[in-house]
């Protein structure tokens, strides 16, 4: 297990590697001088021909590019072109409302998830598991902020129960109570990952159902219930483990649209508003973080799925 | 389900070919002293913030949603398979094409369609061009896994023996046989577009704004949500059904499907 690891660790660094060119490259794609366009339309043409000398552009373009490196693994990404402060403190702002975000996305996704794909599966082909799965692939076919926007207009305007947009931090005045700002943006962005996992939940269980140990627990007389928990469930549960994993590395770049909706100070937001504001160091750091972010955590969820089921192969 | 699903399906395939000829109202006109109408007559599904027919620009907005989903579906099925297809077949070349997709892949797939549309200019083609790269990955990762089952197969065996060149092994005997998961997956790909084009539209990064596609119908009307909730209702509704109608038809057409691929197909 601990050489597979090793193996799978060391494989992730040349696909980082050929993503951090792409990352890096993409600046120089945009027509124009990259300088320019870090400064934008207010620069004189000094002020471009300084940090042109400052950024190494005279250099060959390799050079340049293991210096981007060179600096990004020691976590600096240059100076933001809007902010004026250094892009990994812009990221750093993001980071607690992301994860604070996705974690309570999470939450939503395992409650209704497991609960309802369980019981359509053990109700197979009777109406509870026909309206459980029609209403999940509905789910699975809104929009997010659109569901995202009729929150707002039910719970936010109309009933006034949560507040509308915005997220101060949990470390501000209100304290843990402002996680109540979280609350209608994380079943947003829960109900279409949620309706997967209800899926999800309901095949593997169903697979699991027409296997021969599942025969023998019934046929020894054990109690119904017993056998979707004991012996169906907890099988089914490896592959729904995985998609949990895989789930919430997907949730990095799927929050973009719920936090633009919410307005939240997050990472996600940080992405769109960056990209309209021509905000290029920033755009590059982010894209790098959460590539990272999203190939370790699918490795964390590869490992995690070899080591839960020992029928798959470590080769 | 499914059945009920190729119905409204055809009925958007109607709407968009037919618009022009249905329309009671030009999708472009702007009528400030009708603005922000509730539905009703004349105006069906009411009027935007600048007067224009709402129920008019859904019909053509039925246009735009058959060109983005055809396209995607055709650039990723087209780049990605062959992509998959000959990776599988040459594996040499494979090794090198299917490290390219696995690059790709590091970036989550909204991400992917923002870097991309940040380099492009806002227009249908891009759009299309954007998504279809997006899915061109996964098409190609599952065509490889598929095509690479198939060439153990004993009749291609047979075929090399029976002296079949490459091209006639690949396009004649090992195609025909990916022909039902690669439909499968034109409808999730189908369905799957709506949802990033509208997503692209709504952040401002999709369609040109002037386009009326039901994403972008969204993206305006979104600040008059208290005022005229129904100008959100229409759009939203009309991709829901749309996307729902889609998934279930490929939810009938995976059921249906050849066995050996089951486990191929991802699909959710």
């Amino acid at each position: 297990m601990l050489a597979y690891t090793f193996k799978r660790l060391l494989a992730l660094v040349p696909t980082l590697l050929a993503a951090s060119v792409l990352v890096f490259l993409f600046v120089h794609l945009i027509p124009g001088d990259p300088a320019a366009i870090l400064l934008g339309d207010s620069a004189t043409p000094e002020d471009v021909a300084r940090l042109s000398r400052e950024m190494g552009l005279d250099r060959p373009i390799y050079v340049q590019y293991f210096i981007w490196l060179g600096n990004a693994l020691q976590g600096d990404f240059g100076t933001s072109v809007f902010f004026r402060t250094p892009v990994m403190e812009v990221i750093a702002g993001g980071a607690e409302t992301s994860i604070l975000l996705a974690l309570l996305t999470m939450v939503w996704i395992i409650l209704l998830g497991i609960p309802i794909g369980v019981l359509s599966a053990t109700r197979h082909g009777t109406w509870v598991d026909q309206l459980a799965s029609g209403g999940a692939m509905l789910f699975a076919s809104v929009p997010t902020f659109w569901l995202g926007l009729y929150l707002i207009l039910i719970f936010a305007v109309w009933l006034g129960w949560f507040p509308s947009s915005g997220f101060p931090s949990i470390h501000d005045e209100g304290g843990l109570l402002n996680l109540r700002y979280l609350l209608l943006p994380s079943m947003t962005l829960a109900a279409p990952n949620a309706a997967l996992i209800i899926r999800l939940v309901r095949a593997s269980m169903l697979d699991v159902q027409r296997e021969d140990h599942v025969r023998t627990a019934r046929a020894k007389g054990l109690h119904p219930a017993r056998v979707a928990i004991k012996h169906v469930f907890r099988n089914a549960l490896i592959s729904v483990a995985a998609a949990f994993g895989f789930t919430f590395a997907a949730l990095i770049s799927e929050a973009v649209v719920t936090e633009t909706v919410f307005s939240l100070p997050g990472v996600g937001r940080l992405v769109v508003q960056s990209i309209l504001r021509r905000d290029y160091p920033v755009i590059q750091g982010v894209i790098l973080v959460i590539v990272c972010l999203y190939m370790v955590i699918n490795l964390i969820v590869d490992l995690a799925y070899a080591w839960l089921d020992p029928r798959v192969s470590l080769k | 389900m499914a059945t009920i699903g190729l119905i409204w399906l055809c009925l958007v395939l109607f709407a968009a070919v037919a618009a022009p000829l249905i329309v009671p109202f030009d999708p472009l006109d702007i009528d400030p002293v009708n603005r922000l109408a509730e539905p009703g007559w004349p105006h069906l599904f009411g009027t935007d913030h600048y007067g224009r027919d709402t129920f008019s620009r859904s019909l053509y907005g039925a246009r735009m949603t058959m060109f983005i989903g055809v396209g995607s579906v055709v650039f990723a099925l087209a780049t990605g398979g062959l992509i998959g297809m000959l990776s599988a077949y040459f594996i040499r070349l494979g090794n090198f094409l299917m490290r390219g997709i696995d690059v790709l892949m590091a970036f989550p797939a909204l991400l992917l369609a923002l870097v991309l549309m940040t380099l492009l200019e806002r227009s249908v083609t891009n759009t299309i061009i954007v998504i279809g790269i997006v899915y061109a990955t996964t098409t190609a990762r599952i065509l490889f896994g598929m095509t690479l089952k198939l060439k153990r197969e004993v009749f291609i065996d047979a075929a090399i023996c029976s002296g079949a060149g490459h091209s006639s092994i690949l396009f004649r005997h090992i195609l025909p046989n990916l022909i039902s998961p690669l439909l499968v997956q034109a409808s999730f790909i189908f369905a799957f577009a709506q949802l990033q084009a509208a997503a692209l539209d709504f952040l401002g990064l999709g369609l040109p704004p002037e386009v009326p596609s039901w994403g972008n119908m969204l993206s305006e009307s979104r600040i008059y949500v208290t005022r005229a909730p129904w100008l959100l209702i229409f759009p939203g509704l009309l991709i829901i059904l749309s996307v729902f109608s889609m998934n279930m038809v490929g939810d009938a057409m995976r059921d249906s499907m050849d066995p050996r691929f089951k486990d191929d197909i991802a699909g959710v």
